[in-house]
């Protein structure tokens, strides 16, 4: 009787759990539960895209009320599936201010903010979500592939947005805008970690393919549907775009060896054939968002640093990817455009209008013994820092003191030799300077073997940066290498020896044992031993 | 190769090599897959395990006689049989060669930051000057919570939360906003039982006000990227985004103990 109550129960359940309505009111809920407290922030409690944080951000948190969806596995212009909403929960947007809730949230609870995203556009009731487009496989990338890509690329016109080598910045950059009118850049194809969708071959397959649904990324199906290029094609773009970034994703190393040359080896020029095959160093930078007024939409967000010295002199490659050569007049409006949208507008305004690129480096005024150092933006009154600002609208290096942001003094010191160089979307700037400081009490003296800290700010002028609004990253190191020592090759060669010398005097005494001890045994077990 | 197996001297060995990889890679690599995280062992603490497991596995093979002969045989066998030569050889060219490399690795020279030291979290001032202004610390309570204006200080909270704090210490708390990877040391978790979990509310309010600038010496001043947020922000923001902050990582404020 019991068990029979039981099992009319459990059946019971079971129709309530696989009811349908049942369990949409239930997932849309919590769906509302979870959205309220984790995505309203920026996406707002009604899904416009317009939360509290929204304009400290660029590009702006999606309005869900349209139905349009960047990452898709339908075709462009379709609404996305249930998996493609999940898919972006998941791993978030890299390169935005969007992250991936995967580890954050359960999985119910991710499902069920899928249901309530839907709600807010009616469409998914009425029209629902196509089919995902089927792409086939990416094979492989050979040579052939990536020249036949690199062909496509330049026949279906990827450069008019994402420029010849992929740095973002084609000549239509500066008239680009979403769908809400926000500006917007093309990506810099060079850093693939930082794609919206993924940076896999077959992630950029179907941005190509689909497109990028409020962007200005458009789907290129139709290319293949008119019969100007087959799929294995568009494959091979894909590839093409894949190899221009680094095969894995760049890690991060606290210090830069700055390798050591023969004297008199220390390049001077950004071309300088030295450099090719000097290690990269990848620095990260970020927002200045730490002292007024702040600066929230960084436009260069990595440099890459080389160095090499020769005992007297020391040089250092900085390399990064920027659109524009500042101030460039073609991208006026859109600078303005970018001033106008960004937020808080704190502190002095920033007035539209030509502003140049620029990189500092930072170093202590002394290398310090502990771990303690100035603060990271610009030191403070107890511990100035040493400066080398360059500018892309002056010749040289203006060198300077700094106790704080506000308080830089130029200075003259040792002389920095300079070479600047902008091209496709990328600045390389050597600077190369003398190890002994003219002016010791405010100049850095580089010595080999310590490591020596070093910060990195940069600015680029066509987005509206400036003073405090940069980008900025804490403090790293650099190494200058010491001449290797003789006893790190004596020391292992004397071990070695040790070793097989004590091997040797270990099977000696073993074997001068063991015939001692057959010699006592009788000379016919020996025979057995030896022969076995 | 199942008859070596069985011998004390095969067995020691591999037990030594089963210790190693669970050591050096099991440690950090296994617990992550049920959701556990985990670290390295430093080399030091690995060498010292090491040794405890070697002196374990010498107490076992010594421990009587019969199994202690049968553990030296294959040692002896290798120093001393003529058919052994090869394995001798090889031994006395490849044991040289490994004490070689690791003295090499030992004396070489490297590149390494200087470790920095963190007080955690450093002892609080009784009193602060929040822009020309007292504000008591020591003994405090948030004066929002006290007033029962929970529900609008949440709301303030969450909106200054989001437009000043996310970026660095995350959506969701967890000091992995997107521009956190720039900064180093990494901005804290507020989550878990380490950081907000044991401070009293005017603690978090000192540290929100006075950020890295403010830190004491023993903090290790100034490697800190937190911003003094009374540049920023009135008194009363300052005690609204604390309580939000537990709020939203629903953990509970430490309290001041009765005197």
């Amino acid at each position: 009787m019991r068990v029979h109550t039981a099992m009319t129960t459990l059946a019971l359940a079971a129709v309530f759990v696989a009811w349908p309505a049942g369990a949409q009111d239930g997932d849309l809920a919590r769906g509302q539960e979870v959205y309220d407290r984790w995505c309203a922030s920026c996406h707002g409690f009604d899904g416009a895209g317009e939360g509290p944080a929204a304009a400290y951000m660029l590009p702006r948190p999606r309005d869900f009320t349209g139905g349009l969806y960047q990452i898709r596995t339908t075709t462009g212009g379709e609404l996305p599936t249930d998996d493609d909403i999940l898919h972006v929960i998941d791993e978030g947007m890299p390169g935005t201010t969007m992250p991936g809730w995967q580890d954050q949230l359960s999985r119910a609870d991710r499902r069920a903010l899928v249901a309530y995203l839907k709600s807010f556009y009616p469409g998914f009731e009425t029209f629902g979500a196509p089919e995902p487009v089927s792409i086939g496989r990416a094979g492989r990338a050979s040579e052939d592939r990536l020249a036949e890509g690199r062909m496509f690329y330049d026949s279906i016109e990827c450069w008019q947005c994402h420029g010849g080598l992929g740095r973002g910045d084609g000549s239509s950059g500066p008239t680009l805008e979403d769908d809400w009118g926000y500006p917007i850049r093309a990506a810099d194809l060079t850093q693939n970690w930082r794609f919206s969708g993924g940076g896999s071959v077959e992630d950029i397959y179907r941005r190509i393919l689909t497109g990028m649904d409020g962007t200005p990324m458009p789907a290129h199906a139709d290319l293949i549907d008119a019969g100007f290029m087959d799929e294995e094609q568009l494959w091979s773009v894909a590839h093409y775009v894949r190899s221009l970034s680094p095969e894995r994703v760049p890690r991060v190393r606290e210090v830069v060896r700055v390798e050591r040359r023969e004297p008199g080896e220390v390049p001077s020029t950004v071309h300088d054939e030295r450099w090719e095959d000097v290690d990269s160093f990848y620095i990260p930078l970020v927002a200045q968002i730490i002292i007024e007024p702040r600066w929230f939409d960084p436009s260069v967000n990595t440099v890459w640093v080389q160095g090499i010295h020769d005992g007297e002199e020391l040089a250092l490659r900085l390399s990064w990817s920027d659109r524009t050569r500042s101030p460039d007049p073609e991208w006026s409006d859109f600078q303005a455009r970018v001033i106008d949208v960004m937020e808080p507008k704190e502190g002095d305004p920033v007035e539209p209008g030509p502003l140049p690129d620029g990189i500092t480096l930072q170093f202590p005024t002394n290398i310090p013994d502990g771990t303690e150092r100035p603060y990271f933006l610009m030191g403070d009154s107890r511990n100035p820092v040493y400066l080398w600002q360059w500018r892309s609208d002056q010749e040289g290096v203006e060198a300077a003191t700094a106790q704080g942001m506000r308080e830089i003094q130029p200075l003259s010191g040792r002389t920095i030799d300079v070479d600047a160089h902008w091209e496709d979307g990328l600045w390389q700037v050597v600077l190369r300077a003398p190890f002994t400081a003219e002016d010791p009490r405010n100049e850095v003296e580089f010595e080999v073997g310590r490591p020596i800290p070093i910060a990195f700010y940069a600015w680029d002028g066509d987005h509206g940066e400036e003073g405090t609004r940069g980008s900025i990253g804490s403090w790293y190191f650099i190494h200058l290498e010491e001449e290797t020592p003789a006893a790190v090759y004596v020391a292992p060669l004397v071990a070695g020896l040790f070793t097989v010398g004590l091997g040797l005097f270990v099977i000696a005494r073993a074997q001068r044992r063991e015939r001692l001890s057959s010699e006592a045994n009788g000379h016919e077990e020996v025979s057995t031993t030896t022969t076995a | 190769m199942r008859k070596n197996l069985q011998e004390p001297f095969w067995q020691a060995l591999i037990v030594l090599a089963i210790s190693y990889v669970l050591l050096k890679w099991g440690i950090p690599y296994i617990p992550p897959l049920i959701g556990v995280s985990s670290a390295p062992v430093p080399q030091s603490v690995l060498v010292q395990f090491m040794l405890t497991v070697a002196v374990g596995v010498l107490v076992w093979v010594s421990d009587n006689e019969e199994r202690w002969r049968r553990f030296k045989q294959p040692i002896r066998e290798a120093l001393v049989l003529p058919e052994r030569k090869r394995v001798r050889v090889a031994l006395l060219v490849l044991l040289p060669l490994l004490v070689g490399f690791v003295t090499y690795d030992t004396v070489r020279p490297r590149v390494d930051a200087p470790a920095g030291i963190r007080a955690v979290h450093p002892a609080p001032p009784t009193q602060i000057d929040f822009r020309g202004e007292p504000v008591r610390i020591e003994g405090a309570e948030n004066p929002l919570r006290e007033e029962g204006r929970i529900e609008e200080a949440r709301e303030r909270g969450f909106d200054i939360y989001y437009q000043s704090c996310m970026p660095c210490h995350g959506d969701y708390l967890d000091g992995q906003g997107h521009f956190a990877h720039g900064y180093s040391p990494a901005p804290l978790t507020l989550r878990g039982g380490s950081t907000i979990a044991q401070l009293t509310e005017s603690y978090v309010f000192w540290r929100i006000a006075k950020g890295g600038p403010g830190l004491p010496r023993e903090g290790n001043p100034w490697n800190s990227a937190m911003p003094a947020w009374e540049d920023f922000l009135t008194e009363e923001d300052i005690w609204a985004v604390t309580l939000f902050l537990y709020e939203q990582a629903g953990i509970s404020p430490r309290t001041w103990e009765e005197h």
